[in-house]
């Protein structure tokens, strides 16, 4: 799709930003070595993260949803857990328990699985909408509160979801309300050809992850999500931002617009992939590239039948004209 | 459904260039805005012919240039008016779906891409009264104008044609323009009022378990048995001295009705039926159970959320009209 | 399509202040005319309709503005003893419309109160038509115009509102000249006046009695001016402006005797010739004033006592292109009867002048001479020349000759015409004006009320008649400097017609200049000003036809100029966009369109894929219309100059 890797560096490189360039471009590198044929993707679960949100993968199973879940906490060198999410998970599961220790007659807390820095929540339409709720709150506010207590939740603190659309039955899938707190939905889809060979053919893949070293240092993710937040956005940039907000609540293509919460989500993740471009500033096409995942999952379609996510985000985009 | 081809009709088609609903966006260019003079402007008129036959009479050279200033000043108000609308464009906006009965309201985009204001604008359905409030436009905006029509029938409502109309500056003048975007807005059958309850059938009825529609998960407590694991132990109570118990939740249990056309009394007519199905799809979305639709020819699978309501309602809006969607 | 009204609104404050201001500006010239009592009613209702509506408090009611109506109408009756003709029904007008005001509860009302208001702008114009006035009016448009702005729109503040009217007023400007100068313009009343519609104006009339041009010289009006063309004007004791020749004397006061209307002058004209554009003012009299003796001049009237007159009153202002030769010698074969009435006295009175002239008949051998020798006797009898002479005896003339010796023109001339008589020498008064004043601005002679004269006209044998000035003899300087020198410090007369206040008359010559161009060309301005207007452009002897077709033609022009306006719909573009928008029409030339949501990168990107030939410069500009639009630092210069200079030099093919 938008790749422009070519887009001369030395126009854009100040000496103040070349680290944190030279360090994204090592984790896309990285990862491409992993994930075969999928740098849109990568690029855009990595975008997500360092525009610190949250992820939501939504995908059939095997297509290796996990194998990037784990690159990126690998990649990142962020503190890894899972949660398998079934039918029969209580809220206490994944937040954790106060148990009574008889020694010193007293409630302690035992942290749940939430307590790490990156969070793979799989297949999290299985679980009920009490479980579901307990995390996407977490989510929300980076800490829990138990027992009248609250503990903060570790920083940074990423959670990736997956959940399989094909399964209907015993599901329950995520409210919209619920949707609006991934700032990305994407889907990886099967390999290229060329992609699958090369997977049957090379090594496996766990033993790739187990043996690739974590790339950043500590500090280093730090300085690219202040980094994130330094790429400048022009004026006019925010004008094409507002105008796809506005066409996207007035248009009757869509039966409920953009919130402006997801404006935050379009800016924040743009700047991410503009970084991630080797660029300082925004382009429309930065808009352009993260719209579908970023705007995909919050649009519904109106009166005008049943669109694709993919198609909806394109109606939107080709709606809005730029100078 | 085809307007009648009144003579009126054809004269309007003919005169100002009106035909079916347009696709948007609508560009108000020279050939669509239609100028003529309020009964102010013609009131006007008549005084300025008094004025130069004054003038003429008593030859009175300022009475002349007084008339003249004023007719010039009052024709350039028709450039003015002309102004108001040029190269506006209107977009359909979006017209969520109502009951029968309810009003419609259908939003209108209208865009101003000049670098100047439009005032005194209105915007109404042609035919009926106008409303008593102007807007304005700003510089390079587009404002959302929305437009309430009473529902006569359930099926699809066509955005009327409307009237864009501006009488500004002097009121000497009134501009206006004919258009009717393509803009539909689906009206479901109007609720019954009194209907019976929710046709619980085969399945357990929620109120079997004295709480109605509970989606929470948690249920109730019995008592502890060795096996139960000990995160369901109620420990809060075990603090107080309670004796040991396990809290026990629902699996959700896959409650399902079929909202039937058949099973409805076989005297009802056609919309007293649909009525009362949507007013039971209404209920059953609200009490959060799984409810599918079953029409002469047509059924919807069972399922909830908002999606799934607006289908089975959509269903019902369109039934017996052929061509759906 | 006419809706009912649902509901009527009412009028916001600031609406109703604009009417009151619209209102209030078209009344306020009328104030100079309408009877006390009237306006001061007006200005009243005014005022109560501006309280109330500033408090916001309700109108009176309907009997309360019943009452007011009665004691408007019994007012104007009481003044004009009826309500018919022009002045009665301005009255009833400006006080209906004060009114008006009062129940103006509805923009429906409102617009009905702007359009009395321009009626009445109208109606001021049958008084004066001034600058001033046309100034005051075009600020009552201007507040008409906010009214109904006001009216239509929202609250907005007074400088901006009347900016908007402003504008409007001055785009209907060029449309408002254009009507001015080419609607045809037809002579005359297209249906009887009413008795009263045209005032009486100051000037001459056709009696003299003593004090009657003393009166008048009170007055600075302007009578009317003179552009000499070519040549200077003739000097001042030349510039004897004809009036009524006075040749009747019934004891008291001068009139006019019976005249014969010619069609051509009565004498030939000789001697050097003075040509000159004479402007009349309106005095309601037929005769024209001009410079003896004028040449024969068509569509006027000769009479032959050498008056020239026009067909109906001078109820407008007039210019007319006269030539005249001062020098001409006229009346020398006089008729009988004209020469029998030159000498006709009344049976009795002045029996002391009587005896002067019967001791001049018999002293005097040559009839000739007797003129000089009664100048004589008037310069020794020092006969004081004064604007406020001391009340006459009886016998008027002997009185002025022998007792008071004090007398304005009036007197002078009148008592040499009856002495000359008395002596059997023909003679007659002839008023008019005496000299004028020349106005170094713009060249012209303007001739005040304040030079009004009378002089006489003696009939000597062979040499016909023959202008003799009875006054110069007491004051010389009257001829040479005019009024004030004559008098010397007299304070009754006009303050403008004094001489020592030499700024106050540096500015009245500029004002006048000024008056006078606007005499000319915006009042004077009718069917003969229109057709010269035409013979200028070239258009000789235009019809209406071709007045109405050169209308159209400009009107169309103007709505042309206005519709290119209304079309235009540029925006202002910032130059980075500009070349941008260059480069992707020259792209698209060529068959690579930009789609309207394609950002510049991918754009470039996607043409230089397919046009490989032109990778380079392409997405060079596209990479820098981004960096410009988009990047930190959209000022650097050296990358715009780049990117402006790449756009120029792209010319694909």
């Amino acid at each position: 799709m938008l790749l422009w890797n070519h887009y001369p560096l030395i126009w854009t490189l100040k000496k103040a930003h070349a680290m944190p360039i030279h360090i994204a471009q090592r984790l896309i590198d990285s990862a491409c070595q992993v994930i075969l044929g999928k740098e849109h993707a990568v690029r855009l679960a990595l975008s997500c993260l360092l525009a610190r949100g949250h992820l939501l993968i939504e995908d059939l199973p095997g297509v290796g949803k996990t194998t990037l879940a784990h690159l990126l906490a690998r990649l990142l060198g962020l503190q890894f857990q899972r949660i398998q999410f079934t039918s029969d998970l209580l809220p206490a599961d994944i937040l954790g328990v106060s148990v009574f220790d008889q020694r010193d007659g007293q409630f302690r807390f035992h942290p749940g699985p939430i307590f790490a820095q990156l969070v793979l929540a799989d297949e999290i339409n299985r679980a009920t909408p009490k479980a579901q709720s307990a995390l996407l709150e977490a989510m929300e506010e980076r800490q829990i509160s138990a027992e009248g207590q609250t503990w903060p939740l570790p920083s940074p603190f990423f959670v990736i979801a997956t959940q399989n659309p094909s399964e209907q039955i015993g599901t329950f899938p995520l409210p919209e309300s619920q949707l609006d707190r991934f700032l990305m939905c994407i889907s990886l889809g099967y390999p290229s050809p060329e992609a699958e060979r090369a997977l049957l053919a090379g090594d496996d893949r766990r033993d790739l992850l187990a043996r690739l070293p974590a790339e950043l240092q500590p500090g280093e993710l730090d300085t690219l999500l202040a980094a994130v937040r330094a790429i400048h956005v022009a004026p006019r940039l925010l004008d094409y931002l507002q105008a796809l907000l506005t066409h996207s609540r007035e248009s009757a293509d869509f039966s409920s617009g953009l919130s402006p919460r997801a404006g935050l989500a379009l800016l924040a993740a743009s700047r991410a992939w503009a970084l991630l471009a080797g660029r300082d500033h925004v382009l429309p096409e930065d808009v352009q590239a993260v719209l579908p995942a970023v705007a995909g999952h919050r649009l519904r379609t109106g009166s005008s039948g049943a669109l694709s996510a993919e198609q909806l985000s394109r109606r939107l985009l080709e709606a809005v004209p730029l100078p | 459904m085809r307007a009648a081809r009144s003579p009126r009709r054809i004269l309007e088609r003919w005169l100002f260039r009106v035909g079916d609903p347009e696709p948007s966006p609508v560009q108000l260019g020279q050939r669509r805005i239609f100028v003529l003079p309020t009964s102010f402007g013609l009131a006007l008129g008549a005084s300025l012919l008094v004025m130069l036959l004054a003038s003429i009479n008593y030859n009175l050279s300022l009475g002349f240039a007084l008339t003249f200033l004023i007719a010039g000043t009052a024709w350039v108000s028709i450039h003015h008016a002309f102004r108001t609308l040029i190269h506006l464009g209107v977009r359909a906006g979006r017209s969520p779906a109502v009951f029968l009965g309810e009003a419609a309201v259908f939003s209108v985009i209208l865009d101003n891409p000049a670098d100047r204001h439009r005032r005194g604008l209105q915007l109404w359905p042609t035919g009926s009264p106008s409303p008593e409030e102007t807007f304005d436009l700003s510089p390079d905006t587009t404002q959302v104008i929305k437009i309430t029509v009473a529902t006569h029938s359930r099926g699809w409502l066509q955005l009327p044609r409307l009237t864009l109309e501006s009488r500004y500056p002097l009121g000497l003048i009134r501009a206006w323009s004919l258009f009717q975007p393509e803009l539909r807005c689906l009206v479901y059958p109007a609720l019954e009022q009194h209907s019976p309850s929710l046709p619980f059938g085969d399945g357990p009825r929620p109120g079997d378990r004295g709480r109605q529609g509970g989606t929470d998960d948690f249920a109730g407590l019995r008592h502890h048995q060795p096996a139960d694991s000990p995160r369901h132990i109620a420990w809060k109570a075990v603090a107080r001295g309670a004796p040991w118990q396990t809290k026990e939740f629902e699996g959700h249990s896959a409650r399902v009705i079929w909202l039937d056309w058949n099973t409805l009394p076989p005297s009802m007519d056609v919309e007293t039926r649909l009525s009362r199905l949507a007013r039971w799809v209404v209920e059953a979305e609200r009490a959060g159970v799984d409810y599918g639709l079953r029409l002469p020819g047509s059924s919807h699978p069972p399922g909830q959320g908002e999606p799934h309501r607006h289908a089975c309602l959509k269903m019902l809006a369109l039934h017996g009209s052929p061509g759906h969607d | 399509m006419v809706r009912p009204d649902m509901t009527k609104p009412s009028l916001r404050p600031d609406q109703t202040g604009w009417l009151i201001a619209a209102a209030g500006l078209s009344l306020a010239p009328h104030a100079s005319h309408l009877p006390l009592a009237i306006s001061a009613l007006c200005l009243l209702l005014l005022l109560w309709r501006g309280l109330l509506n500033h408090r916001g408090a309700p109108l009176p009611s309907r009997s309360l503005l019943l009452l007011i109506v009665a004691v408007m109408a019994s007012l104007v009756l009481l003044e004009f003893r009826h309500f018919f003709g022009k002045d009665p029904g301005i009255a009833l007008l400006a006080g209906l419309l004060s009114l008006k005001l009062l129940e103006t509860r509805s923009p429906r009302d409102g617009r009905a109160v702007l359009l009395l208001s321009f009626f009445m702008q109208l109606g001021q114009f049958l008084y004066q038509q001034h600058m001033g006035i046309a100034a005051l009016a075009l600020m009552g448009t201007l507040a008409a115009v906010g009214a109904m702005l006001a009216l239509q729109g929202r609250p907005e503040p007074v400088g901006q509102r009347i900016r908007v009217a402003g504008t409007l007023v001055l785009q209907g400007l060029p449309l408002m000249v254009v009507l001015f100068v080419l609607f045809p313009r037809v002579p005359g009343p297209l249906w009887g006046l009413p008795a009263d519609a045209f005032n009486r104006s100051t000037g001459l009339s056709d009696t003299m009695t003593p004090g009657d041009i003393a009166h008048l010289s009170e007055s600075g009006a302007i009578a009317f001016r003179a552009a000499f063309q070519g040549a200077s004007p003739p000097p001042p004791a030349e510039r004897y402006w004809r009036g009524p020749v006075l040749s009747r004397f019934d004891g008291r006061s001068w009139h006019q005797g019976p005249t014969t209307r010619l069609s051509k002058p009565a004498y030939t004209p000789q001697g050097p010739a003075h040509s000159y554009i004479l402007t009349l003012e309106p005095h309601n009299q037929r005769w024209l004033l001009a410079l003896d003796f004028p040449a024969s001049a068509p569509e006027r009237i000769h009479t032959d006592n050498f008056q020239l007159l026009a067909r109906e009153p001078v109820r407008e202002r007039v210019r007319l292109a006269l030539v005249s030769y001062p020098q001409t010698p006229v009346g020398l074969q006089e008729r009988t009867v004209t020469l029998s009435e030159a000498l006709t006295l009344p049976p009795t009175g002045n029996p002391r002048t009587r005896a002067l002239g019967e001791r001049l008949r018999t002293q005097v051998t040559r009839p000739e001479d007797i003129p000089d020798h009664l100048i004589t006797f008037f310069r020794q009898s020092r006969l004081t020349y004064t604007l406020s002479p001391q009340a006459l005896g009886e016998d008027d003339v002997d009185s002025f000759l022998f007792d008071t010796r004090q007398g304005f023109c009036e007197h002078f001339a009148g008592a040499f015409v009856f002495a000359l008589r008395a002596a059997g020498v023909p003679a007659r008064v002839v008023t008019g004006y005496q000299g004028g004043e020349l106005n170094p601005v713009d060249g012209t002679l303007v001739v005040r009320q304040s030079d009004a004269h009378a002089w006489t006209e003696v009939w000597l044998e062979g040499r016909g008649w023959v202008r003799i000035d009875p006054t110069a003899a007491a004051a010389p300087r009257r001829l040479e400097d005019g009024l004030a020198a004559a008098l010397g410090g007299e304070g009754r007369i006009p303050l403008l017609a004094r001489g020592d206040l030499v700024w106050l008359k540096a500015l009245r010559n500029q004002f006048d200049a000024l008056n006078n161009r606007w005499n000319q060309w915006v009042l004077g301005y009718n069917q003969g000003r229109q057709q010269e207007m035409m013979a200028w452009l070239g258009l000789h002897q235009a019809g209406w036809q071709e007045l109405a077709a050169l209308m159209s033609g400009a009107l169309g022009l103007v709505m042309a100029v206005l519709a290119g306006w209304i079309l235009r719909n540029r925006h202002k573009i910032d130059p980075i966009d500009r070349s941008w928008l260059t480069f992707c029409r020259r792209l698209s030339a060529l068959g690579f369109p930009r789609q309207s949501w394609e950002g510049p990168i991918e754009y470039t990107r996607r043409v230089s894929t397919l046009r490989a030939d032109l990778a380079d410069p392409v997405l060079a500009i596209g990479t820098g219309y981004a960096l410009l639009r988009y990047g930190q630092n959209p000022a650097d210069h050296a990358l715009l100059h780049r990117f402006h200079q790449s756009v120029k030099r792209f010319r694909p093919r």
